[in-house]
């Protein structure tokens, strides 16, 4: 992590911890900590997508594994959510890694082809299970609910209890400082993994497989590294998600939620630390302003929206990071901070410098 | 060069690569004795680049051994191999585009030796030594902060021999490295494997310009449709009536006797 | 016996209709690495423009039609001049044109339900309500028109393919690019037909779908991940395939539905797929080689 990196950071963090005390409307804040939720999940998208250049779109199983073992065990246990998150951490390894193994030996759009039959799978999976539970009828023999709720959803699993804690006018002061936690922890192991050695490792895979190998990198043992990696985060901010509604449904595997999610990371731009984060704040800033202006506009929302994603794919598939980077490193050769990077520019300048 | 008492360092066995119906590599057998620089040559479509691919691993072997340093790597996957002390470069220019000069070395240095059981986050001292090594051995040490994608073709042939000396191979295997080179270009690459062969690195290298290829090595062999049809020191080849047949034809012979019969005096 | 009836008239209506948006799915890829996400929303565009043209224009449903198939094809022409034609020579252009297409089908299908509205059309072109008995298993007119339909199609397809000189250079063009660029085959002109083709083939099964449920702004969201399904059976590019896949899709996805549950036909061939993925990337009547590229 650069200096830069650093500081920008900081200065986030803190802008991010005052907020809620600007005097900001509740609504604001609920769309903040909504946004910290999906941001996490896309760091962890960016880091298998973007750094490893591996075409998965099984981040959003990921997050609604986390979400139901959340669900499913607060239900069913009784256990307190608190403790589920580890657990659904480790469910969403478990899933990602068999997800990293079925498609270790394929391409791009076959690896997006196979994750999206998988969610669809568990989507219809869900959709589809309408028996009533033996387990619920313990609990509650009145209803009939099945074991993941089916199309209903679930409900009445517990919350972070912060409503207890600090009583009902703060209690969402205390869910948007908790996703802001996981945010936090979700950007410091992206940025971590991007300029680490391994990070190198999955960079050289996304950009030459065969060289890689050639190289001593193991694709197996690296690509199980960046599905099981990516996906405790990803899972547990699905279950802080469940938490914070208090409720699931196979909603959470939906297109729309594809679409939001895949629109922060390509609008931030896919591989680069900060992509994701900008992506994020760009997206939600983008919909809760139109929201705002238009009061009709629900749907012209979502047509200007897909617009974007497809503009920013045809035109601008570096993303906004990849825009900002090369101006502020034309600036910086501009100020004479730092050498050209490209070597028609160097050539340029050693030019300049011979005419000089 | 080669003494019968030396132990082989890479030790081909029958080795057979198909594609279908066509057999590629054909029954290749061969030794390459520590030190060595075998030269490949031999029309296109020879088979020269798939022989290189079956022992560095990206291709796996229809039949027949291979052993480094004693050791069967015949299933090894190349990573393996690599760590075992064989790099290779590419026909075509291979890189990690997306990323400076100095990380593509950094990638050989950082996984291509050593205990690389659990990976790591760190890098060490030694390895970032032995980047600023290779990139000072084929002379790119001003050039780490380019970005791959945009060096020129040379610099981007050097990149993929930098990156392969990083590894602390045993053996390389060097596929073409001067082809569409300029003839200055060319003389600038042969010192830079003059430099690796005085480290005392063995060295294959698969090369057209046959100019470079007998006055690099210590043995040639040429292959046809996946045979050897010469094995043996640089010197003979000239005088050989198959090779100069189905390869070099008289003109070229002619012309590469005279080039020799210089170089010796 | 006549469960086994039904399933053969469902599982080949159903078969029938995949195979007419698969076919141009599989055409699509196989031409130029394209995955088009905006397929299904064409199709709904294409039924839609029957009601625009019949409806609001007056049109009768002899001119209606057609006219809707024009309208499918200037589509899929606009399609490739916004989208592929920018992104042909980029880097990743099969992920990132996947992703292009995803957000054009966004904003595609929100505008049709922003201005037909959420409530299903009922689709003009129909027979659906007349239909005729055989072993006591009611078959409609519709069913016959849907088979009759994309019969004709499929064969008028391979025709044009296999005889035709524009057939030869898109089979040219899919094999190997280069080389047909090198042949003097103009590859961009090449890619906006196939995507005008595929886009009226989109179309036409739009309109069979529609015909036999509703029109709905969002109704291409099912038939579009069925013919991936079918696609990937065939494995990716292989028009014909896709042809059989669609059949065997449809055929199962019928048995299942009728002898399992009406639930259950669609998690079977899911199932189904991610098996085959797996095993065979390259599909069921597919050669090795082909496969992830
Ligand atoms: N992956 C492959 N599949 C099928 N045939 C191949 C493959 N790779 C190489 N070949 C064939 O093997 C033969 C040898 O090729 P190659 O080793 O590249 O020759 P050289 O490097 O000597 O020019 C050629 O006929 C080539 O077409
Ligand atoms: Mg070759």
């Amino acid at each position: 992590m650069s200096r830069r990196d650093l500081i920008i950071l900081v200065v986030l963090i803190a802008f991010a911890i005052a907020f809620p005390y600007m005097g900001v409307p509740r609504y604001l804040l609920t769309s903040a900590l909504v946004m910290f939720c999906f941001a996490t999940v896309v760091t962890q998208w960016n880091l298998v997508f973007g750094v490893a250049g591996i075409f998965s779109l099984g981040q959003l199983a990921i997050f609604a594994i986390g979400a139901y073992t959340t669900a499913v065990m607060g239900r069913y246990l009784d256990m307190n959510v608190w403790y589920t998150f580890p657990i659904a951490g480790l469910a969403g390894v478990g899933l990602s890694l068999l997800v990293g193994l079925a498609t270790l030996r394929m391409k791009g759009v076959y690896v997006a082809l196979l994750t999206i039959a998988i969610a669809q799978m568990m989507f219809v999976l869900i959709q589809t299970d309408t028996a009533c539970s033996e387990l619920n009828r313990i609990i509650n023999p009145q209803t009939c609910i099945s074991f993941t709720g089916g199309s209903q959803g679930l409900g009445d699993f517990g919350s972070f209890g912060w409503r207890e804690v600090l009583g009902g006018r703060d209690a969402v002061r205390g869910d948007y400082y908790t996703m802001l936690g996981l945010l936090v922890v979700g950007v410091l192991v992206s940025f971590f993994i991007i300029n680490s050695r391994i990070g190198l490792g999955f960079k050289a895979l996304r950009d030459n497989p065969e060289l890689a190998a050639s190289r001593g990198i193991s694709q197996f043992k690296y690509q199980l590294i960046v599905f099981g990696v990516s996906a405790f985060l990803t899972a547990v901010a699905g279950s802080f998600y469940a938490a914070k509604f208090k409720a699931v449904g196979p909603g959470i595997l939906g297109f729309d939620l594809l679409l939001l999610l895949i629109a922060m990371l390509v609008v931030g731009g896919l591989g680069r630390a900060w992509g994701p984060l900008l992506g994020a704040l760009v997206i939600t800033i983008f919909r809760e302003g139109v929201d705002n202006i238009m009061t009709e506009g629900l749907q012209w929302r979502d047509v200007i929206f897909g617009g974007i994603v497809a503009a920013v794919m045809i035109f601008m598939p570096e993303g906004l990071t990849g825009t900002l980077d090369r101006l502020w490193n034309y600036i910086l050769i501009k100020l004479g901070f730092a050498k050209a990077r490209s070597s028609t520019v160097t050539a340029v300048a050693q030019d300049k410098k011979a005419n000089d | 060069m080669s003494s019968e008492t030396k132990k082989p360092l890479l030790a081909c066995r029958n080795l057979f690569k198909h594609f279908g119906a066509l057999a590629a590599v054909n029954n290749i057998d061969i030794d390459v004795y520590p030190g060595d620089v075998l030269g490949i040559g031999g029309p296109n479509g020879a088979g020269k680049t798939t022989f290189i691919d079956v022992i560095s691993g990206i291709n796996p072997a229809s039949s027949g051994t291979v052993s480094l340093d004693g050791h069967d790597i015949t299933n090894y996957g190349p990573d393996r191999i690599c760590h075992r002390g064989m790099a290779r470069t590419y026909q075509l220019n291979a890189g990690f585009d997306s990323l400076s000069v100095r990380d593509n070395v950094l990638v050989g240095a950082a996984f291509g030796s050593g205990d690389q059981g659990i990976p790591k986050f760190r890098y060490s001292k030694e390895m970032m030594a032995r980047v600023d090594y290779a990139l000072e051995l084929v002379g790119m040490q001003d050039r780490g902060h380019l970005i791959a994608r945009e060096v020129p073709v040379l610099d981007r042939k050097l990149l993929m021999l930098a990156s392969a000396i990083a590894t602390e191979p045993k053996l390389l295997l060097i596929d073409e490295p001067v082809g569409g080179l300029t003839p200055h270009e060319i003389d600038h690459v042969m010192e830079i494997l003059r430099g690796l062969m005085k480290e005392g690195i063995t060295i294959i290298l698969i090369e057209h310009v046959m100019r470079f290829l007998l006055q690099l090595s210590t043995r040639v062999l040429i292959m046809h449709h996946g045979e050897s049809i010469y094995e043996g020191a640089p010197d003979q080849l000239l005088a050989d009536q198959q090779v100069v047949e189905v390869y070099l034809g008289e003109g070229t012979a002619k012309r590469l006797r005279h080039l020799m019969d210089q170089g010796a005096k | 016996m006549n469960f086994f009836l039904q399933i053969i008239v469902s599982g080949l209506t159903l078969g029938a209709m995949y195979s007419l948006s698969a076919v141009g799915l599989s055409l699509v890829w196989g031409s130029f690495n394209m995955l088009n996400m905006a397929h299904g929303a064409i199709m709904t565009l294409g039924a839609y423009f029957v009601i625009i043209w019949f409806d609001s224009m007056g049109m009768t449903l002899w001119l209606a039609a057609p006219f809707a198939l024009i309208c499918a094809a200037i589509a899929g022409v606009i399609l490739y001049f916004i989208s592929a034609h920018w992104m042909l020579t980029k880097r990743a252009f099969d992920t990132n044109i996947m992703i292009a297409t995803i957000g054009i089908s966004i904003a595609l299908q929100t505008g049709l339900l922003k201005a037909f509205g959420g409530e299903p059309y009922a689709q003009p072109l129909s027979l659906r309500s007349y239909s005729f008995m055989v072993n006591d298993v009611p078959v409609s007119y519709q069913r016959l028109v849907i088979w009759a339909t994309a019969l004709i199609l499929m064969v008028g397809v391979g025709i044009f393919l296999s005889r035709t000189n524009f057939g030869r250079a898109v089979r040219a063009t899919a094999q190997n690019r280069d080389a047909a660029q090198l042949m003097g085959v103009r590859v961009r002109r090449v890619y906006v037909a196939v995507l005008a083709l595929a886009s009226v083939l989109a179309a036409v099964s739009g309109i069979m779908l529609s015909s036999m449920k509703e029109l709905m702004p969002l109704m291409g969201g099912e038939p579009l991940l069925k013919a991936f399904i079918v696609i990937i059976l065939a494995g990716l590019g292989n028009v014909t395939g896709a042809l059989y896949a669609a059949i065997l899709v449809g055929l199962l996805e019928a048995a299942v539905q009728v002898l399992v549950g009406a639930q259950y036909g669609f998690p079977a061939i899911l199932i189904f797929v991610i098996l085959v993925l797996i095993w065979k990337p390259a599909g069921l009547f597919g050669r090795r080689t082909v496969a992830r590229q």
